[in-house]
C-alpha cells in the first residue's frame, strides 16, 4: 500500500524569483537554507509522490469557473506559464494519474466534491518551491489546487478535512509507493489591496505557535484573524491541509523571517507523519 | 463586485503575446472587450482604485505589472488614489 512519507509547508512569493537577487545576502541564506532543508527531507524519505496543494493565480481558471478545490489527474501537467519562471527547467512535469483518481473518488465517496482536470499548469505556487528545493530528481507530482484567491473560499475546517481525507486516501492506494503532501504559500501578505506590502509579523509568530498547539484553538485564531491581515494569509489554507494530514501532530517549523524585499512572511514547516 | 470584461481582459493579458498587442496598440485591445466608458477611462488614466473595486486584486496587480509600473508607484496608488 501506499503511505505518507511527509507533509511540508513553504512560501512561494514570485519576488522569491524575481527580486532574488536585492534580497539582502543574510535573508536570502536562510531562505536558500529552508527551501533546501525541505528538499532534503523529501529525499530522504524516499519521495516517489508529491501531492502539491496550492492555490491557482488565475493561470487555469478565470471567472468562467472559479473552482474551491481541483485535483490535477492528468499524466502531465505544464510547467508555469509565468514568463518569469521560464528558466524553471521543467516544461512538464508529470502526474500520478492512477493515485490522483483514487483521491478524487476517495473524495466523491466521502461526501467531498472536488473539480478534476487533467492537464493543469502549474504556476509558481507550485514550482518556486519545488525549484528552490532543488531536488536532484523531481518525484511525479499529484496538484490540488485550493482556492485562496477569489472569495468565497473554502472553510478553514473543509481545508483541515481535506488533509485527513487526503491521508486516508493515500494510505488505501494499493501501490507501493511514498507520497508526500506539500502545501505552499503563506505566511502573511496583502496583494492589490491598501495593505500591500505590509507583513504581519505578530499574526505569522502566533499562526506558528498554534499549528504546534491545538486545532481548535488555531481554527478559532485563524477564523477571526485572517480576514484583516491579508488577502494572501489565506493560503495557509494549503499549510491546513498538510497540518490535517499529518493529522494535527508533529508540527515543526523548519524556518520563519519576514522579507521586506519579498512582501511575503516567508514561513517553511515539516510534520512529522508517523 | 466584479466587472467581468475587465477581469476577463486582465486575465487573457497574462499571455505575453497579448501584452505585446496591448502595449503596442491599447485603443484596438481595449475595442475587443464590451467595456463601459468609465472602466476605458480609469485603464487610460491608470485609476488604480476605481479599478480595484471592480476586479481581483490579484488580476490587478497582474495588469499593472504588465503595463510597467513598478510595485512601488503601484502601492502608493493603490493607498492614496
Amino acid at each position: 500500500m501506499a503511505e505518507l512519507a511527509g507533509a511540508y509547508a513553504a512560501s512561494h512569493g514570485p519576488l522569491l524569483i524575481r527580486e532574488w537577487e536585492a534580497i539582502p545576502r543574510g535573508e536570502q541564506q536562510r531562505l536558500s537554507n529552508a527551501f533546501l532543508e525541505l528538499g532534503r527531507r523529501i529525499e530522504q524519505a524516499k519521495t516517489d509522490v508529491i501531492v502539491a496543494v496550492a492555490p491557482d493565480h488565475w493561470s487555469n481558471f478565470s471567472l468562467d469557473h472559479v473552482p474551491s478545490v481541483c485535483i490535477g489527474v492528468g499524466a502531465v501537467n505544464e510547467g508555469p506559464p509565468e514568463p518569469w519562471m521560464k528558466d524553471f527547467p521543467h516544461r512538464e512535469i508529470p502526474g500520478h494519474p492512477g493515485l490522483a483518481l483514487h483521491l478524487a473518488e476517495s473524495a466523491m465517496k466521502e461526501g467531498f466534491e472536488p473539480s478534476l482536470s487533467h492537464r493543469l499548469k502549474l504556476d509558481h505556487g507550485f514550482c518556486i518551491p519545488l525549484w528552490r528545493m532543488a531536488l536532484r530528481k523531481l518525484p511525479l507530482v499529484v496538484p490540488v489546487i485550493v482556492n485562496s484567491i477569489e472569495p468565497p473560499l473554502p472553510s478553514l475546517e473543509r481545508c483541515l478535512e481535506w488533509g485527513r481525507l487526503l491521508r486516508k486516501a493515500i494510505e488505501s492506494y494499493e501501490e507501493k509507493i511514498r507520497v508526500a503532501i506539500l502545501g505552499t504559500g503563506g505566511l502573511s501578505h496583502s496583494i492589490g489591496e491598501k495593505t500591500m506590502g505590509a507583513i504581519y509579523e505578530d499574526f505569522d509568530h502566533e499562526t506558528i505557535r498554534l499549528f504546534g498547539a491545538g486545532e481548535k484553538e488555531l481554527l478559532d485564531y485563524l477564523n477571526e484573524q485572517l480576514p484583516t491581515h491579508g488577502n494572501g494569509s489565506e493560503e495557509v489554507r494549503n499549510w491546513l491541509v498538510a497540518h490535517g494530514a499529518a493529522s494535527g501532530r508533529g508540527f515543526e517549523l523548519v524556518d520563519y523571517l519576514p522579507v521586506p524585499t519579498v512582501i511575503v512572511g516567508c514561513g517553511f514547516a515539516a510534520w512529522r507523519c508517523t | 463586485m466584479r466587472d467581468y470584461w475587465l477581469s476577463r481582459m486582465f486575465f487573457d493579458l497574462q499571455s505575453p503575446a497579448a501584452a505585446a498587442e496591448y502595449r503596442a496598440d491599447r485603443e484596438s485591445f481595449l475595442a475587443k472587450y464590451p467595456l463601459e466608458e468609465p472602466v476605458k477611462a480609469a485603464l487610460r488614466g491608470n485609476d488604480v482604485p476605481f479599478l480595484a473595486a471592480r476586479t481581483n486584486p490579484y488580476l490587478l496587480r497582474y495588469y499593472f505589472f504588465t503595463a510597467g509600473m513598478k510595485d512601488g508607484e503601484f502601492i502608493r496608488r493603490l493607498r492614496d488614489g
